[in-house]
């Protein structure tokens, strides 16, 4: 197991060697000049050309990429061209609000989704499995912003249960961090139900056919003890899957959610230095997904022995 | 007050003791755009020069009638027939760090702001020398007479003169400074700042407004009337004006059209021009290439142009804010007028635009037009272009991306087949068209002009001219010689200008009016 583990994380390395190199090179080919939005309107040519030089930005692709590499190796992600603050506390300064936004709709889908699969399957065909499968399709088919601006105006503008915008952070209190996030973790969650709800009941459904379940009834089990500790048990392994899928889910759609509720996270940092070609944080940002979105899989992988013994590495 | 402040309210009613300490004065603001430099020399944006003037002071300020006004200095001396002026401070001022501000701290911020600004590049080739006399004032020696001195120094076109402890200003113009201290009326809250999302101010306990004049502008005291003003980073539009309407925020900068239609039916909420000048809206032409490098050719768009299209893609159809029969210099201010205007201001005729191409040979080439998605006006007025080239026929590339790919790519001189272009649009605010010092698009400097690049060496005669006019009666002259000249040769064609409206909760009064300044503002 431990040199599975070892062997992985190594593995990690020419992933994220790539996807550096994947980053900077697109990067370096986009259009775009920060030296110019820097310059504004006023400047000269000569002006914009002073800014390049002392961005480094006339400097040749290989030597930029090699320097760029160097830091990351000594863990300096590098000073943002804007804001001139170093990436990594721009980026320490936008960790939680992801987090807890993934965190809080992680617990939602999943406390959602499992029960509402599993259900849908045990009644399969009736209305609840017909209610439930209508909502996984609408869950996939409406746009996460277009699910956010309804809640802001009947959740907050109508009613004034929740706020429109913002984060609090947890350490000023549990009640005032998760009210910030109620709205923007159902909006953001929906697909993810969608998704995990459809994946439950279809593997739910083949699980219920196996002889073991047969043998279950015929025991005298009870219809929650087969559902939810013979059934579920077995079926989890393709449904943490979809889960560790769906993080890339969650990253993407953040990056939405953060910019209709005003949440100052890492997606708004990444679009906003997108359109600002603020280069050393978009490779920062990308490059971090990257390293977590690896991360969780080979946690998915590592629970895959947990859910299912026979699984060895 | 909201449901859920009244439910917080009560619960903390409840809980604490009658104390009588007083809640901060907070004020929570909408900026048009996310703060990403402070540093208002080293960058031009209009967002910086908004926290600028927060943290920063200046030397002079410009009243609403553009007159310059002493504000950190108390007065000036001019001898030597103008060639020697001599600036005091005034008395008691001090940095936020606690340092006194001193006439070499003024003389290092200037010398920084000469590098940058036009004005400034201006007078730098005047000046013979800028050096301190003692603590508290400090001497100009100029070559020949420089009229618009006190103008420039109150002049607030980016990079405008802000003035920082000298070993800040220190720093190379062409990279930025890393703290924001000032002497102004807020201080910058460093510890809170996080860009994207929110910047904090606090108010200056140790500011001592300028006990002169009445507020006017960037002139007159500065009293700041609330403790903390938080600028909140909220890019969507829709999530703003929700926040606006819940009380959550105070003050929305820059709500587009759509939503100042939605606002207006909410009593909660004041909608007024945040400037009484209008932005100027320009389509530019590039002379490098074909076929816009035939003045007959730029000329003969003229007919075409219906300034009033222009502006109501950009703010509606309330005639209130729209602006047209508008020339090079922004309406309302002293150099603007309607010389030369005919063209623009004659029968609209797409026909009679169409003859004029075919006589100016117009012979099917390919005509290029940049323009963003993401940045409101350029965005409408570029469509309404497009509309326009369509309507006339031309062999149109209707190329749109965002700002940042416009920015980069009509800086590009290359040939149209080699990704060139021959048309953008864009607006300026208000004070950048005010006059021809930091007017860029009327520069006719060729190879060294701003994008487009004309060679128009009259302009430049003129624009010299008007630097060492005497007198403002010489100034207007000089500048309706140049609308003269700028309508005939057609370095860009102005399509129009408009009033950008604010939106704040209808409690807050005695806003300055001008761009987002904080001082004076209060809650009633």
């Amino acid at each position: 197991m431990w040199a599975y583990i070892i062997r992985r994380v190594l593995a990690t390395i020419p992933v994220m060697a790539f996807v550096a190199l994947f980053v900077f090179s697109l990067l370096y080919l986009a259009p775009g000049d920060p030296a110019a939005v820097i310059a504004g309107d006023q400047a000269t040519p000569d002006d914009v050309e002073r800014i390049r030089a002392s961005l480094g930005l006339d400097r040749p692709y290989l030597v930029r990429f090699s320097e760029w590499v160097f830091r990351i190796l000594q863990g300096d992600l590098g000073t943002s061209i804007f804001t001139n603050l170093p990436v990594g506390h721009m980026i320490a300064q936008r960790i939680e609000p992801t987090l807890s936004l993934m965190i809080v709709t992680l617990c939602l889908a999943l406390s959602i989704a499992i029960p509402m699969g599993v259900v849908a399957a045990w009644k399969q065909g009736t209305w609840i499995d017909r209610a439930v499968m209508g909502f996984a399709v609408l869950g996939f088919s409406v746009p996460v912003f277009v699910v956010g601006y309804l809640l802001a105006y009947v959740f907050a503008l109508e009613l004034d249960w929740f706020p429109v915008q913002g984060y609090t952070p947890f350490a000023q209190g549990f009640f005032p961090w998760i009210e910030n996030l109620v709205l923007p973790a159902v909006a953001l969650g929906g697909v993810y139900i969608a998704l995990i709800a459809r994946i439950t009941r279809a593997t739910m459904l083949e699980v219920l056919q196996q002889d073991y379940i047969r043998t279950a009834r015929a025991k005298g089990a009870g219809q929650s003890s087969i559902l939810f500790l013979h059934a579920l048990k077995n079926a989890a392994v393709p449904i943490v899957t979809v889960v560790g899928i769906g993080i890339a889910l969650l990253i993407g759609g953040a990056v939405v959610t953060e910019s209709v509720f005003a949440i100052p996270g890492l997606g708004r940092l990444t679009v906003d230095a997108i359109l600002r070609r603020d280069y050393p944080v978009i490779q920062g940002v990308v490059l971090l997904f990257s390293f977590v979105y690896v991360l969780v899989n080979l946690g998915i992988d590592l629970l895959y022995t947990f859910l299912d013994p026979r699984i060895r590495y | 007050m909201q449901r859920r402040e009244l439910f917080a309210a009560t619960a903390a009613a409840a809980m604490t003791s009658p104390a009588v300490a007083q809640a901060p004065r907070i004020l929570r603001f909408v900026p048009q755009a996310n703060l990403t430099s402070l540093d208002p020399i080293w960058t031009t944006a209009n967002v910086t020069r908004n926290h600028a003037y927060m943290v920063y002071d200046t030397l002079y300020g410009l009243d609403a009638e553009f007159n310059a006004r002493p504000q950190m200095a108390s007065g000036h001396s001019i001898e030597d027939g103008g060639k020697r002026i001599t600036i005091t401070l005034r008395a008691g001022l001090r940095w936020h760090d606690g340092e006194r501000v001193t006439a070499a701290d003024c003389v290092q911020s200037l010398v920084r702001w000469m590098r940058r600004n036009p004005s400034g590049q201006q007078l730098a080739r005047q000046l013979d020398e800028l050096v301190a006399v003692d603590d508290t004032s400090f001497r100009f020696r100029l070559k020949k007479p420089f009229p618009l001195l006190f103008s420039a120094l109150a002049s607030p076109v980016n990079p405008a003169p802000f003035m920082m402890p000298e070993r800040i200003a220190a720093t190379d113009a062409f990279q930025q400074i890393r703290e924001a201290i000032g002497s102004g009326p807020f201080k910058f809250n460093s510890r809170e700042y996080n860009s994207g999302s929110l910047v904090v101010y606090e108010r200056n306990g140790d500011y001592v407004p300028n006990p002169q004049g009445r507020p006017s502008f960037t002139a007159g005291p500065k009293v700041a009337n609330f403790d903390r003003i938080e600028w909140r980073i909220i890019t969507d539009a829709a999530t703003a004006t929700a926040a606006l309407q819940t009380g959550e925020i105070d003050w929305f900068e820059q709500p587009p059209p759509e939503i100042q239609q939605l606002l207006r039916r909410n009593r909660n909420i004041t909608q007024e021009p945040i400037d009484p000048l209008p932005l100027s809206a320009i389509l530019r032409f590039n002379f490098l290439h074909g076929p816009f490098d035939k003045k007959e050719m730029r000329q003969a768009i003229l007919p075409a142009v219906n300034q009033a299209d222009y502006m109501s893609a950009v703010v509606g159809t309330d005639p209130a804010l729209i602006r047209t029969g508008v020339g090079v210099f922004t309406p309302g201010t002293p150099l603007a007028s309607d010389v030369g205007l005919e063209a623009l201001t004659g029968p609209r005729s797409i026909d009679r635009a169409k003859a004029l191409l075919r006589d100016a040979g117009y012979t099917n080439q390919l005509i290029r037009l940049i323009g963003p998605t993401d940045i409101l006006a350029p965005a409408a007025i570029t469509q309404v272009a497009g509309d326009m080239f369509r309507r006339l026929g031309v062999n149109l590339d209707f190329v749109l991306t965002d700002w940042g790919t416009v920015v980069q790519r009509r800086a590009s001189r290359e040939p149209i087949e080699r990704g060139g272009w021959n048309v953008f649009l864009t607006s300026f605010s208000s004070t950048d068209f005010m006059d021809p010092a930091g007017h860029f698009p009327l520069r006719g400097s060729g190879a060294n002009s701003w994008p487009g690049w004309p060679t128009v060496p009259r302009l430049e005669e003129l624009r010299d001219a008007w630097f060492d006019a005497p007198d403002l009666d010489a100034q207007k002259a000089i500048a309706r010689d140049m609308q003269r000249t700028a309508m005939d040769e057609v370095p860009f064609i102005p399509v129009g200008a408009y009033m950008s409206v604010t939106a704040h909760r209808s409690n807050l009064r005695d806003r300055v009016p001008g761009f987002a300044l904080f001082w004076n503002l209060r809650r009633a």
